[in-house]
């Protein structure tokens, strides 16, 4: 091995796999082993059956559906009014120095210490999720945004100057595009952590949900579903992921090398 | 009448953490006449680029100040049109977008847009790349392209900072080539800022040469070579001349510069 040296790509893909299916192995020898107790974990088969059973007997589909609708509805949310408050952050420094001192506090109150006064104010309805993921999400997007927005390159905006450029045509033709590509990488990885924040959110208080199974299995002491649903929400992050990747690739073809 | 007029104008920077104050740039004072060709050579750190950045409006004077048609100089404006030693087309947009850019700003009507730019792609020879990005394009390209961009927004004078230094040498020949073939056609009032001597020769109609820094005027030699000017003039006696009597001139300073 060599530092830095790039591999070809189906060694990549073959690496990547193989440490899945060696992870799996792990587990299947240590379950089908008998070196853990069944109650504790669940062998990969009986995972599998369990998954099929929620989706076949339990309505499971339901339940993955009413999350991914929290999340992307809380996200979109939070999106919507933070990324315009970042961009204007970024733009202008007295909108800055009014907002950052709050926004970078803000952004440590972790959402999910907000749920128990949440419920006290909302319920346990949709409301109450859409509000965990919005906090959890708005203050982060503002702050990077900002930072995003702040350090573009001064030597752009001053050639833009030179050509006439305002401030309108300043923050709309050079700010924002040269931007763009970082801000949807924002929202990428902020999107990540809005699908831990809907289950800590489901796990405290709901009745329907990937995280209200997970609680409801737990109490069966139903290993197997436990595991099925954790790994749901694994792949539809990597989904979303590999959706978002796709869309900045094609939205943003000047940005690649 | 003069073009451009700079009066008195010099430049201080405050120290950093209670440090003295950087004299950049001692109180100069020029004049530049329509159609003028004007080259500042110096050596590096000598100010030179400060002065052109205050008469594009990017940078303010501590003294003096700087009229363009009589009228005062307050911030940057289409009628100053700047090329930059970095790359700065915007990555965003391809070569045409890049030269449009400015024509957008004023709401030009697109068909008008694409007469400027399908006239400019063509002279800088880049009408094959014109849907290409930045990223796509060598240096010399898309500094090609920063002089289209500057010169669609038919400024009154276009001002460059060292816009081939970061050029090899056969790229910057060439491109010293087509930046005056483009002068003889256009006549713009042209202030271009360099450290190279061979340059600032070749391209110029007067060649002033900037002390070290804190810098300020030293020498104003006028170019007598004739138009239109073809690269093998740099081996005629005349220019050798030129070139010997600047080098003399640029040494002592560049002498001065390293031994502060």
């Amino acid at each position: 091995m060599t530092p830095l040296k790039p591999i070809p790509a189906r060694h990549r893909v073959a690496l990547g796999i193989g440490f899945f299916a060696l992870f799996v192995l792990a587990w299947a020898a240590v379950s089908f082993g008998g070196l853990v107790p069944k109650t504790f974990l669940a062998d990969p088969l009986t995972m599998l059956r369990e998954g099929g059973n929620l989706f076949a007997r339990y309505g499971f589909a339901w339940d993955v559906g009413i999350t991914i609708w929290r999340v992307l509805g809380g996200f979109v949310l939070a999106a919507i009014f933070a990324v315009p408050l970042g961009v204007a952050m970024g733009a202008y420094k007295p909108i800055e120095a009014f907002f950052e001192p709050f926004v970078s506090f803000a952004r440590y109150l972790p959402a999910s210490a907000f749920i128990p006064l949440l419920i006290l104010w909302a319920g346990i309805g949709e409301m109450q999720k859409l509000l965990v993921i919005f906090i959890g999400s708005f203050f982060q997007i503002v702050l990077m945004v900002a930072m995003t927005v702040g350090s573009t390159r001064r030597d752009l905006v001053e050639a833009a100057y030179t050509l006439g450029a305002g401030a309108r045509g300043i923050v709309r033709r050079v700010l924002l595009p040269s931007s763009a590509p970082a801000i949807a990488e924002t929202l990428r990885l902020v999107l990540g952590w809005a699908w831990t924040y809907v289950i800590v959110a489901e796990l405290i208080g709901a009745s329907s949900g990937i995280g209200h199974m997970i609680t409801d299995s737990q109490a069966l002491l139903n290993t197997g579903q436990i595991i099925f649903g954790i790994i749901v929400i694994g792949v539809i992050g990597l989904i979303s992921d590999f959706a978002f990747k796709w869309a900045n690739q094609r939205l943003f073809p000047w940005s690649l090398a | 009448m003069s073009k451009l007029v700079i009066e008195g104008v010099g430049r201080t920077f405050p120290g950093v953490h209670g440090g003295a104050p950087t004299v950049a740039l001692q109180p100069v004072s020029l004049s530049v006449a329509d159609n003028d060709f004007i080259t500042i050579l110096g050596p590096s750190g000598c100010g030179k680029s400060t002065l052109l950045r205050i008469v594009a409006g990017l940078d303010t004077p501590t003294t003096g100040r700087v009229l363009l048609d009589g009228a005062t100089v307050t911030g940057p404006g289409v009628d100053r049109g700047m090329v930059f030693q970095s790359y700065t087309l915007f990555p965003w947009l391809t070569v045409r977008e890049n030269i449009c850019f400015g024509l957008r700003e004023k709401g030009m009507p697109a068909a008008q847009q694409d007469e400027i730019a399908a006239h400019y792609l063509d002279r800088t020879g880049l009408a094959a790349f014109e849907h290409h990005y930045p990223k796509m394009l060598s240096g010399g390209m898309q500094q090609r392209t920063a002089i289209a961009r500057a010169l669609a927004n038919d400024p009154k004078i276009l001002l460059l900072d060292e816009p081939f230094g970061a050029l090899d040498n056969q790229t910057r020949a060439l491109m010293q080539e087509l930046l005056l073939g483009i002068w003889e056609a256009e006549r713009k009032t042209v202030l271009f800022v360099t450290h190279d001597i061979e340059e600032a020769i070749f391209v110029a109609g007067r060649v002033v040469v900037m002390s070290a820094r804190p810098g300020r005027i030293k020498a104003e030699v006028a170019v007598d070579l004739p138009h239109p000017r073809h690269y093998t003039v740099k081996t005629t006696p005349e220019f050798s001349a030129l070139k010997a009597r600047l080098t003399e001139e640029i040494r002592v300073e560049a002498l001065a510069a390293a031994a502060v």
